[in-house]
């Protein structure tokens, strides 16, 4: 589980903290000068933003537990729909980076085997997909 | 640990191969010039997402691509105080003949130990394969290098210091 922490970047996780402080403090004082449309104004989008950003670190901490979980991976690529591919080398470069030993090694694996199944076409999709990024 | 290394290098291999996908573009903001999108990052459009490989704490390579360049930096293990310094001197003098390497970078990227620079010139020039080729038996020599130094490194200290305390017995 504290390989699964990794993910949360310290850095990210600061900074949405002292962002929550500044807006809270904002959304307060013009709550005080009764402006409630322009509190609202600032609270909605800054609430969706951060609602999105901890779903994709949560869904990060699933993926990775679930890919930590892989024992047999021929078994999981026959099984897994090829739309998915793409979308699972992504996270995979994803654990490749958090540096953790056993992360790595288990994407490591699991990246040759899906490189031998989707070719490298797979790859460059995920490194050109710069919209979708997880 | 063998297969771990293995696992890394093809891993590398792979994503350059599918990387490596280079072409001239002249710069979009200043005319007749034609630099490495890689570098600048004035245009992000240009840019694909970098990748980082880390094969553990210590060891881990940046692949970063845009259009026209492809810029790889390497993480070398430096397991104690020696190696490090020992990694440092050699790479250094490694760096300072970049030259002479053509796909060199004379700086490494800041938090790297070494940088390679392929523009779509030495695309042009040398074969695909080739270079793939050289990056990745670079990175298998470069451990084999650093044993080597620190074991001759040892071996001297070892004979300079028989000699020295003989005189003392």
């Amino acid at each position: 589980m504290a390989a699964t922490e990794a993910f949360v970047e310290a850095d990210n996780a600061e900074a949405i903290i002292t962002r929550i402080e500044h807006k809270s403090r904002t959304i307060d004082s013009l709550l005080k000068h009764s402006k409630p449309v322009e509190s609202l104004q600032v609270r909605i989008p800054f609430l969706c933003h951060i609602f999105s950003t901890i779903k994709r670190v949560l869904i990060v901490i699933v993926v990775h537990i679930a890919l930590m979980a892989i024992k047999d991976v021929g078994g999981l690529l026959s099984s897994l729909d090829p739309e998915y591919y793409d979308i699972l080398m992504k996270y995979l470069y994803r654990g490749l980076s958090t540096g953790d030993r056993l992360t790595c090694d288990q994407c490591l694996h699991i990246h040759e085997k899906l490189t031998e199944r989707a070719g490298l076409g797979c790859i460059l999709r995920s490194l050109a997909d710069t919209v979708n990024t997880v | 640990m063998a297969n771990t290394l293995r696992l890394y290098l093809t891993c590398i291999r792979n994503t350059l191969e599918a990387a490596m996908c280079l072409q001239n573009f002249p710069c979009q903001e200043v005319e007749r010039h034609n630099k490495p999108e890689v570098e600048l990052k004035t245009s992000p459009e240009l840019l694909l997402n970098p990748v980082l490989i880390c094969r553990n704490e210590a060891e881990k390579c940046l692949i970063e691509t845009s259009i026209n360049s492809l810029r790889i930096s390497l993480k070398v293990k430096q397991a104690d105080e020696l190696e490090n310094i020992l990694t440092k001197k050699f790479l250094r003098f490694l760096s300072m003949r970049a030259e002479a390497f053509q796909v060199l970078r004379r700086k490494p990227v800041q938090g790297y130990d070494i940088s390679f620079l392929i523009t779509n010139y030495h695309y042009e020039d040398m074969q695909k394969h080739k270079l793939i080729d050289f990056i990745v038996q670079f990175m298998e020599d470069i451990d084999k290098e650093i044993s080597e130094l620190k074991m001759s490194v040892n071996t001297r200290g070892r004979l300079v210091a028989t000699e020295f305390l003989k005189q003392f017995i």
